[in-house]
C-alpha cells in the first residue's frame, strides 16, 4: 500500500493540466466518488494491518490533499485564462459623447481682461446702455455744440433739443466713470466692461455696437507714468512679453493729457513687415471731469483708459471681420 | 487732412524724409494715417537735346532722333510725335526707367528696355507731359525751354521752376482740439517744435491801420457771431487759369483747380488755416457788407447752384439788398467770381464756432470752410490772410490792391489768455520732473510767450491760434507731447490697494450660469441689440412682454429700418441665430445669451428715468438633445429639456422659493408656457413656441425657450453666493416607491406639492419616476409612480415610515381621488 502511495505521489508530480477538460478528467481519475484511484485506496484501508493504518492513513490523506490542490490550482488557473480571452466587445466604437457648449469668444476676452485688472486691485462696475446726456457727454467735458461730439456717431433715443438735452445709447463705457465717482470718494479703482453703440456703417471693421472695457484710477499722486506702466502690463499679458508698444498723444475730452496706445502687429504681406494697430485710448482724468463729480483736482489725480474688446479679440484670435462675432455660426463658436 | 510734403517744406527746413516726418508728427500728436507718393517715379528721366531728326527707313509715321543726354554720346530714339524737331530740349526716359503709362482711365507701370522698332534700335523714349503725369496734354512730346540744362534729371530742373514732379501726401487725422493744425503752416509749427527748427512764414506787406475812406462799408449787426470781419478790395484783375505749380499743390491736397482767384483763396486757407471768400465786387449792391443772423423763412442759392432754406440763426453776409453768402459755409451764386470779374472783395473773417456749427448742421452742409470755423480759426490771422491772398492774386491775375479798400471791422477783439504753469505740477501729473528751461523752450517753439512769474511758476500767454488751450493742464499736455510720451519713464513698481476687491455678484453668477449652460450643451451667442420695430413689438407681447411691460424703445436716427428699435427680449436675436445655423446645416440648436433688454417705463425707470433696462438670460433649444451614440435613437428637445436645465440652473444659483405655474392658453408666440416666480415675484418664463413662429424661422423641430430676468435673479441669489453647508446626515435614508392611479388630467406638480407638504419633516426628497397610461389602467386614468426618500437625525423605525407613507396616501386620496396601484 505504501509503495502504491509512493508511486502515485511520483505520478502526480508529472501531471500537467492544460484545459478545464483535462482538469476534470484528472479529478475523476484520482478523486472520483466511485472509481477514483485515491478514493479506491481509501476503500482498501481496512485491508492494511492495524498497526500500519495510522501511517498509511496519514500518507493517503496527504496524497489526496495533494491531488485536490493540483486540481484546484489547475481550475483556478485555467478559469482565469478562460476569462482573459478577448471579450465580445468592439472597443473601437465611438464613445457616447455628451453635448458640450461653448462660451462666446467675446465673453472669454472680457473675462480675461477683467481678471487681469482685478489682479491689480480694480473692481468691476456696471452701468446702463441707455444713458443721459450728462453722463455720456457733458460731465465728461464734451461741451454742447463742441466738434468733439462728432467723434462718436451717436444713436439718440431722445433728441438733443429735448428737455434732457438728449438721451442716447451710450457711445462709450466712460459714463460709468461718472456714475462711480458721483457715489464713491477716492481712491477709486474700477473697470467697467459693457456694450456701447455707434451709428456707423457696418463693415468688416466696424459694427453698430461693440464692447469696451473702461478703466479708472483716481487717487492722490497718480501719474502718467503709472498709466503707461499699467497699460504696458496689460499689453504684455495679452500680446506677449516681447510686444512692441507705443504711447502717442491723442485727444479725448475727458482726459488731459490724452494718449492712444498702438502695438506693432507683424504682417508678412505688409511692405513694412507689419503695422501699428491702435488698441486703446487713455489719459489723465481731466480736471473738469473731477470738478463735475465734486472731486478736488488739486488733491486727486487719476488715469482712465478704454479699450475695444472686439479689436483685442480680433487681434488675439486672428479674426479679420468684426461681424463674425455677431453671426454666431456654430462652426465658429465651437472653436472656443 | 492732406498735407503736401513739398508744400510743407516751404515753411520749414526739417531735413526729414516723408516717413521720418510722419513718425515724428504721429508721436507728437498729429497722427499720420498714411503717406502716399504722388506723381511718377521720375528717376531716369533726364533732359535731352534733340541733335538731329532723321526719317525712319521703314515707317512713315516714325522718325529717328539722335538725342544728347549729356553723357555716353547721343542716343538713337525712335519717336512718333508730330511735334518733334531738331534743337528741342525734351524729357527723355532712359532705358531702365519705370513710368506709369496711361492705360484707359488708369495707369500701369512700364519699364523701358532697348528695343527695335521696325528694324531700328530705340534707346529710350521722348515723353509727353501726359506720360510724365504732369498734365493731361498728350498732343505730342513736352518741349522744354531752351535754357533747360541738358543731362540734368528732369525732377531737379522742375523743382527749380517751382514744379514738383513727385510729392508725398501725409494724411493727418486732426483731433477736434487742434484747429491750429488744419493748415500747412500749422503743421509746420508742430514740426518746428518737434525738430527744433524755425518756421518761415511768407512775408506779407499790410498796413497797420485800415483805410480812412473805404469805397464800401462793413456793418456787423451780429458782433457775437462775427467778432471780426476784414474786407479787402482788389481791382483790375483778369480771371485766368492758375499756373501749374498752384494747380499741382491744390491737386495734391485733393482740391480741384478752378481759376486763379478761387484757387488762391483755397491755397491760402490750406496754407494758414484761414478760410477766405472772394466776391465779385461789382455784383455787391451798395457797395456794402452787412453781417446779420437769418430770421428764418429765407431762401438762398449757394454757388453750387442749390437753393437752400436758411434756418433761423444762420449767419448771413449781405450786401445792401440781399444775402450774398452763408457766412463761413459757402458763398452765393449771385456774387460769385466769373471769367468777366475785374474787381474783388476778399473776405477774411472770424466767425463764432458754435454759430457756424449749428448752421452747417442744420443745413447739412459741411465745407472746408465750416470745418475750420467751427473748430476755431486764429482770431489774429485775418489781415495777414487777406493781404497774402491779395498779393498772390495780383501776382497771378494782375490788378492792384486798392490802398483805400481795406476794412477791419473788429467789434469784439480777443485778448490772449494768460495761464500760470507750475513746474511742480508738471512733475506731479507726468511722474517725471522737467526743468523750467525745457518747459519754456517747448512752449515758445509752439508760439506761446513764456516768462518766469515767481518761484517755480511760468506765465504763459496763449496764442490766439490755440483756442483749445484753456487751463494749466492743457499746457502740460503741450509740453508732454513735444517732449515725447515715450520719454516719460515708467515706474518699476505699482501701488496695489490694501483691500482686495470682491468680484461683483453679477460677475460671479454669470460665470456660474455659463458653467451650467455650457456643461449641458448650450452655446453662448452675442446678438444685435437693435432690430425692426415690428419685430420688437411682435415679441413684446405676453408672455414675454405683457400688459404691464412698457412699449418698445426706438432710436431717432437708426442706421436702417432693420435696426430701428431696441430689443425688449432676447428671443428674436436668438431665433435669428437658430435660423442661421439651421440654414447652414446644423441640427442641434442649443443657445443662450446674456444681454440687456429695453422697454419704456412711464412710471419710473431702472437708471435713466422713463426707461426700464435690465439684463436678461435667454435659453433656446431645438433639435437633437442628449448624448450622441450609435446605440441610441436621437431625441428632439422638448419643453422638459429646457425646464430641466432652468431648474438645475436656479438650484445651482440657490434662487430661493422657486415656483412654476403652467399656462395652457396659446399666445401669438407660445403654444403653452410656464411662468416662474421666486419668493412670489416673477423672474421669467419657459415656453414652447408656436408652430407658425417656428416655421417662420425655417425651423423644422419644435423650439423651446426660457427667458429669465437676470437682474432679479442676481438680487435673489447674491445672498446665497457664500455657501453654508449643513452637515451630511449620517443616519440611513429609507427609500419607498409609491404608485397611484388618478384621473388623467391631474397635474403631477400639484401631487408632488401635496406629497411634500404631507411628508414633511421626514420626507427629504420626492420625484416622479414613471407616468403610465394603457393596459391595466382604466380608460381616462393614469398611473404615476413616485420615489420618496425619508430620513431624520436618527434611524427611522418601519412603523414611523409606514405611518408617514400612510398619511401621504391618505392625502393623495382625499385631494386627488388617487388609488394605490396594486
Amino acid at each position: 500500500m505504501l509503495d502504491r502511495i509512493d508511486e502515485l505521489r511520483d505520478e502526480l508530480t508529472d501531471v500537467s493540466l492544460n484545459t478545464l477538460e483535462e482538469a476534470e478528467d484528472f479529478r475523476i481519475t484520482y478523486l472520483g466518488q466511485r472509481s477514483g484511484i485515491i478514493t479506491n485506496l481509501f476503500k482498501k484501508i481496512g485491508q492494511v494491518a492495524p498497526e500500519d493504518r495510522p501511517t498509511v492513513g496519514k500518507q493517503l490523506n496527504a496524497l489526496k490533499q495533494r491531488a485536490e490542490a493540483i486540481h484546484q490550482e489547475a481550475r483556478d488557473r485555467l478559469e482565469r485564462e478562460d476569462e482573459a480571452e478577448p471579450p465580445n466587445v468592439d472597443l473601437t466604437l465611438p464613445g457616447r459623447t455628451p453635448r458640450v457648449g461653448s462660451v462666446h469668444p467675446l465673453a472669454q476676452t472680457l473675462r480675461d481682461i477683467t481678471r487681469l485688472f482685478e489682479r491689480f486691485g480694480f473692481s468691476v462696475a456696471e452701468g446702463p446702455e441707455i444713458e443721459d446726456d450728462w453722463h455720456n457727454f457733458t460731465a465728461l467735458n464734451f461741451p454742447p455744440e463742441h466738434p468733439a461730439r462728432d467723434m462718436q456717431d451717436t444713436f439718440f433715443v431722445e433728441p438733443p433739443e429735448g428737455p434732457r438735452n438728449g438721451v442716447v445709447l451710450r457711445t462709450h463705457t466712460s459714463p460709468v466713470q461718472i456714475r462711480v465717482l458721483e457715489n464713491t470718494a477716492p481712491p477709486v479703482r474700477i473697470i467697467a466692461p459693457g456694450r456701447v453703440y455707434r451709428n456707423e456703417a457696418i463693415s468688416y471693421k466696424s459694427f453698430c455696437l461693440f464692447h469696451q472695457v473702461e478703466g479708472l484710477y483716481v487717487d492722490e499722486g497718480v501719474t502718467l507714468g503709472d498709466l503707461k506702466q499699467m497699460l504696458r502690463t496689460f499689453a504684455e499679458a495679452f500680446f506677449g512679453d516681447d510686444v512692441q508698444m507705443r504711447f502717442r498723444p491723442s485727444y479725448f475730452p475727458f482726459t488731459e493729457p490724452s494718449a492712444e496706445v498702438d502695438i506693432w502687429w507683424a504682417d508678412p504681406e505688409h511692405p513694412d513687415g507689419g503695422r501699428w494697430m491702435e488698441i486703446l485710448g487713455s489719459g489723465m482724468v481731466h480736471p473738469n471731469v473731477l470738478d463735475a463729480v465734486g472731486v478736488d483736482p488739486e488733491r486727486y489725480t487719476g488715469y482712465a483708459f478704454g479699450m475695444g474688446v472686439e479689436r483685442i479679440a480680433m487681434l488675439r484670435y486672428g479674426i479679420d471681420d468684426i461681424r463674425t462675432f455677431y453671426e454666431n455660426d456654430v462652426r465658429f463658436l465651437q472653436q472656443f | 487732412m492732406d498735407i503736401s510734403f513739398r508744400w510743407l517744406s516751404d515753411y520749414i527746413a526739417h531735413g526729414r524724409s516723408p516717413d521720418e516726418l510722419a513718425h515724428a508728427l504721429t508721436m507728437g500728436g498729429l497722427e499720420v494715417e498714411s503717406v502716399t507718393p504722388r506723381g511718377p517715379a521720375s528717376e531716369g528721366v533726364v533732359i535731352g537735346h534733340v541733335n538731329t531728326v532723321r526719317a525712319h527707313p521703314d515707317a512713315d509715321k516714325l522718325v529717328l532722333c539722335d538725342v544728347d543726354v549729356g553723357s555716353n554720346g547721343p542716343l538713337q530714339i525712335v519717336c512718333g510725335a508730330p511735334n518733334v524737331e531738331a534743337g528741342q530740349r525734351v524729357p527723355v526716359a532712359t532705358v531702365g526707367t519705370t513710368l506709369r503709362m496711361p492705360d484707359g482711365d488708369t495707369r500701369v507701370p512700364f519699364t523701358l528696355e532697348e528695343v527695335e522698332l521696325r528694324g531700328e534700335a530705340s534707346q529710350g523714349m521722348i515723353c509727353s507731359a501726359h506720360e510724365l503725369e504732369l498734365s493731361d496734354d498728350h498732343e505730342g512730346i513736352l518741349v522744354l525751354p531752351d535754357d533747360a540744362p541738358v543731362g540734368t534729371p528732369l525732377a531737379d530742373y522742375l523743382a527749380t521752376q517751382g514744379l514738383a514732379l513727385t510729392d508725398y501726401v501725409l494724411d493727418i487725422a486732426i483731433t477736434p482740439n487742434r484747429p491750429d493744425a488744419v493748415s500747412h503752416i500749422g503743421v509746420a509749427r508742430d514740426v518746428a517744435a518737434l525738430t527744433q527748427h524755425a518756421v518761415r512764414r511768407p512775408d506779407v506787406d499790410y498796413p497797420r491801420e485800415d483805410s480812412d475812406a473805404p469805397p464800401f462799408t462793413v456793418a456787423v449787426e451780429a458782433p457775437d457771431a462775427c467778432p471780426r470781419y476784414v474786407g479787402l478790395r482788389v481791382t483790375g484783375i483778369t480771371v485766368e487759369e492758375s499756373p501749374d505749380w498752384l494747380k499741382q499743390r491744390l491737386t495734391a491736397v485733393g482740391l480741384r483747380p478752378r481759376n486763379a482767384v478761387v484757387d488762391v483763396t483755397n491755397y491760402v486757407m490750406y496754407e494758414c488755416g484761414q478760410p477766405l471768400h472772394a466776391f465779385d465786387y461789382d455784383r455787391l449792391r451798395g457797395p456794402a457788407i452787412r453781417v446779420r443772423q437769418a430770421e428764418g423763412g429765407e431762401s438762398f442759392t449757394t454757388l453750387d447752384h442749390v437753393a437752400r432754406d436758411v434756418p433761423a440763426g444762420t449767419l448771413l453776409i449781405c450786401d445792401a439788398d440781399k444775402p450774398v453768402a452763408l457766412a463761413g459755409i459757402m458763398g452765393g451764386a449771385n456774387s460769385e467770381v466769373t471769367d468777366s470779374t475785374t474787381d474783388l472783395l476778399i473776405e477774411s473773417a472770424y466767425f463764432d464756432p458754435v454759430t457756424i456749427r449749428k448752421a452747417a448742421k442744420a443745413l447739412q452742409l459741411a465745407t472746408d470752410s465750416s470745418y475750420r470755423f467751427e473748430r476755431g480759426v486764429d482770431a489774429d490771422g485775418q489781415v495777414w490772410a487777406a493781404f497774402r491772398a491779395a498779393a498772390l492774386i495780383t501776382e497771378l491775375a494782375g490788378g492792384t490792391i486798392d490802398p483805400d479798400g481795406f476794412v477791419d471791422a473788429h467789434p469784439r477783439p480777443q485778448e490772449p489768455l494768460i495761464l500760470n504753469l507750475r513746474v511742480a505740477r508738471v512733475a506731479h501729473l507726468l511722474g517725471t520732473a522737467l526743468p523750467a528751461d525745457t518747459l519754456t523752450q517747448i512752449l515758445s517753439a509752439l508760439g506761446f510767450r513764456v516768462a518766469a512769474a515767481g518761484e517755480g511758476v511760468l506765465r504763459c500767454e496763449v496764442p490766439l491760434f490755440r483756442p483749445d488751450v484753456r487751463q494749466e493742464v492743457d499746457l502740460i499736455e503741450e509740453v508732454a507731447r513735444i517732449y515725447g510720451y515715450d520719454q516719460i519713464p515708467t515706474p518699476g513698481h505699482t501701488r496695489i490697494p490694501t483691500h482686495t476687491p470682491q468680484a461683483l455678484p453679477s460677475t460671479m453668477l454669470r460665470a456660474q450660469a455659463r458653467t451650467v449652460l455650457t456643461g449641458t450643451g448650450y452655446r453662448e451667442a452675442f446678438t444685435n441689440s437693435m432690430l425692426r420695430k415690428e419685430t420688437a413689438e411682435r415679441f413684446n407681447q405676453p408672455p414675454l412682454g405683457g400688459a404691464k411691460a412698457g412699449a418698445t424703445v426706438e432710436t431717432l436716427n437708426p442706421i436702417s429700418r432693420e435696426m430701428a428699435a431696441l430689443r425688449p427680449t432676447l428671443l428674436p436675436g436668438l431665433l435669428d441665430v437658430l435660423q442661421f445655423n439651421h440654414n447652414h446645416g446644423q441640427e442641434a440648436l442649443h443657445f443662450f445669451e446674456l444681454g440687456h433688454v429695453f422697454r419704456q417705463d412711464a412710471d419710473g425707470g431702472s437708471v435713466v428715468s422713463g426707461y426700464a433696462e435690465h439684463e436678461a438670460l435667454l435659453v433656446a433649444s431645438s433639435g437633437p438633445v442628449g448624448t450622441t451614440a450609435w446605440d441610441q435613437t436621437p431625441r428632439s428637445a422638448d419643453v422638459f429639456d429646457v425646464k430641466g436645465v432652468i431648474e438645475a440652473l436656479l438650484q445651482e444659483l440657490r434662487v430661493p422659493d422657486v415656483a412654476m405655474t403652467a399656462v395652457y392658453e396659446p399666445t401669438d408666440v407660445t403654444q403653452h408656457h410656464l411662468t416662474i416666480t421666486a419668493q412670489g415675484a416673477p423672474i421669467g418664463m419657459i415656453a414652447t413656441l408656436t408652430a407658425d413662429l417656428t416655421a417662420a424661422y425655417d425651423l423644422e423641430q419644435e423650439v423651446c425657450i426660457a427667458e429669465l430676468d437676470w437682474a432679479a435673479i442676481v438680487a435673489l441669489a447674491a445672498p446665497h453666493l457664500e455657501r453654508r453647508p449643513t452637515p451630511v446626515q449620517r443616519y440611513p435614508v429609507v427609500e419607498r416607491d409609491l404608485a397611484v392611479v388618478v384621473d388623467a388630467a391631474t397635474p403631477a406638480g400639484a401631487m408632488l406639492d401635496v406629497i411634500r407638504a404631507t411628508g414633511a419633516p421626514l420626507l427629504k426628497a420626492a420625484d416622479v419616476f414613471d407616468v403610465y397610461q394603457g393596459e391595466g389602467i382604466p380608460e381616462g386614468q393614469k398611473s404615476l409612480a413616485f420615489t420618496l426618500r425619508l430620513g431624520a437625525d436618527r434611524t427611522l423605525t418601519d412603523a414611523e415610515v409606514d405611518a408617514q407613507m400612510e398619511a401621504i396616501v391618505k392625502a393623495l386620496r382625499s385631494t386627488f381621488d388617487a388609488e394605490l396601484r396594486r
